[in-house]
């Protein structure tokens, strides 16, 4: 038991230090500048908090997620993508394959590819996956957290994306198709789905060329799901969202609504709302290291939703932090947050984090 | 303190600011002699781009040209006075913004590398002339007729009202 922990943080240590190994490697492949030839690009993230929580005995330091994302370009239109984690618990790390893609591009209108995602809902959970160093704030929002039960984190399956004629309105889609939500509903169907009926999803954005870095869209989810515990369920998620992702102003803003209803008796349903609203400044000149910030997130989910209901997910919070730019490869973070879990009273947390990317860019 | 005391005293003052202040000539009043030209393989069917047009293909949000060849990026290593203006005039970015973009992007799965990173002009027109699909740029005066001069918004970098001065 102990030899295989050991075993576990020597992973562990390798996932995180696998982009340094490999340096050598890196400076080969960038001395390589014939595009048709393979090139691997390796990178990691890695960050360590320590959390403070209104009468929690367990306040203290906790290692984050060791990530190492590759990336092989295999060819001009063939390539191939990696994310690993490491991820500290109890007594042992777990280890995840996170997204596994490869990709066939034909053109900028279609982009065609199979593997296992990061569902295409909303902003955040396409737009800053597991690493913490690129994300403002520490953690993500409670609604797309990992292992989130609110929205399906990963899909398995084929994802066809690309542009679509629009002049400078910059519109682009995405529609998937795959697996839904395992047994255990806070998990994708990485080995097979769980019966016949498929997730689908649909995703538009606009990007105006005028307004960059401007990113709008809305996007549509649907699947049966078969819980381990209770009867299948109709699921249908609708998102929408405005993210500003330039950093002087940071806006993000983004809604969820989300319906279950069983298959068996359409009567029985409820309904999850959810958003967040998030805004960052960088300060200019000779702060330009520092950037405050402030989120607020509400999530309600009615007590008839059969899928949800009997979950306690109602949560309350607002966030009020500074992240400081230290190195340009690694933030320093400092967050009070006032939270509300399943309208068991506001809680004081405080949380203060050190994350840092390892990149040869 | 008499009078020639103190203009003493402000010709040292004014002597120690210009020191401290540093270097004062930016990338721009450096380019300046020559606008930035912005060049692609002979063979690649462009020889217009809007401003907008040109800052998709540098931020990778287009990949390809119209006939499908796969665009590939060549640009200055960091601390060239070419790459400085290019930062600021058609990326509008910060060196940390840069780089956090392409980490970012390549982390998202929307390209499986980041720009090719060249370290000289010569560089930069040999691997223009060797890759098909290629865009970079340079100084004007640099150019040779090995490359493909774009038009920038209609003009070419000799022209009068040439965005890349």
């Amino acid at each position: 038991m102990e030899r295989d922990l050991q075993q576990k943080v020597l992973l562990a240590l390798a996932t995180l230090a696998a982009p340094l190994v490999s340096g050598q490697e890196i400076i080969a492949t960038q001395a390589s500048l014939d595009p048709s030839q393979p090139e691997v690009n390796v990178m990691g993230f890695a960050d360590v908090s320590y959390i403070s929580r209104d009468g929690s005995d367990n306040d203290g330091f906790a290692i984050g997620q060791a990530v190492a994302h590759l990336s092989a370009s295999l060819g001009h239109s063939f390539s191939a993508f990696g994310e690993f984690t490491a991820t500290a618990r109890d007594s042992e790390y777990s280890f995840e394959v996170e997204r596994l893609i490869v990709k066939y591009d034909f053109s900028d209108r279609l982009k065609l590819s199979a593997g296992r995602y990061h569902t295409p809902i909303g902003y955040w959970n396409s737009a800053f996956h597991h690493g913490a160093w690129l994300q403002t704030t520490t953690t993500r929002p409670e609604m797309v957290k990992f292992g989130s039960r609110i929205v399906p984190i990963h899909f398995v399956g084929i994802l066809m994306e690309g542009s679509l004629p629009s002049r400078d309105l910059g519109l682009e889609y995405k529609a998937g198709f795959g697996n839904g939500r395992h047994a255990n509903i806070a998990r994708a169907g990485d080995a097979g789905d769980i019966n016949g009926n498929k997730a689908w999803m649909l995703q538009f954005n606009v990007n105006p060329r005028g307004y960059r870095p401007l990113d709008a869209g809305i996007g549509f989810y649907t699947d049966e799901v078969e819980p381990g515990i209770g009867p299948p369920v109709e699921e249908s998620t609708f998102s929408a969202h405005v993210a500003w992702s330039r950093e002087s102003p940071e806006v993000i803003v983004e809604y969820l609504r989300s319906s279950h209803e069983l298959v068996t008796d359409s009567s029985v349903s409820g309904d999850v709302d959810a958003w967040y609203a998030q805004f960052a400044y960088r300060l200019p000149d000779g702060r330009k290291d520092w950037k405050p910030y402030l989120r607020i997130e509400r999530t309600r989910v009615d007590n008839s939703d059969p899928l949800l209901g009997a979950d306690g997910l109602d949560y309350d919070g607002s966030i009020l932090g500074v992240r400081w730019d230290f190195n340009p490869y690694a933030s320093l973070k400092a967050e009070y947050r006032n939270e509300e879990f399943d309208n068991g009273g506001r809680e004081n947390n405080f949380r203060v984090q050190v994350a840092f990317v390892l990149s040869k860019l | 303190m008499n009078l020639k005391c103190c203009k003493k005293f402000i010709l040292i003052g004014a002597a120690a600011a210009v020191c401290l202040s540093g270097p004062t000539v930016t990338a721009e009043e450096t380019v300046a002699s020559s606008p930035i030209a912005i060049v692609v393989h002979k063979d690649t069917q462009v020889s217009d781009l809007s401003l907008e047009e040109l800052r998709s293909i540098f931020l990778a949000d287009q990949q390809f040209w119209a006939d499908r060849t796969r665009i590939i990026l060549l640009v200055r290593a960091p601390q060239s006075d070419e790459r400085d203006f290019v930062l600021n005039r058609i990326y509008q970015m910060t060196e940390a913004e840069f780089r956090q973009y392409w980490i970012a992007k390549m982390f998202r799965a929307e390209v499986p590398r980041g720009p090719k990173i060249v370290f000289s002009t010569n560089m930069a027109l040999d691997l223009v002339v060797a890759i098909p699909g290629s865009i970079s740029f340079m100084r004007a005066n640099e150019v040779t007729d090995a490359v493909r001069v774009v038009r920038i918004d209609g003009f070419l970098p000799s022209e009068p009202g040439y965005p890349l001065n």
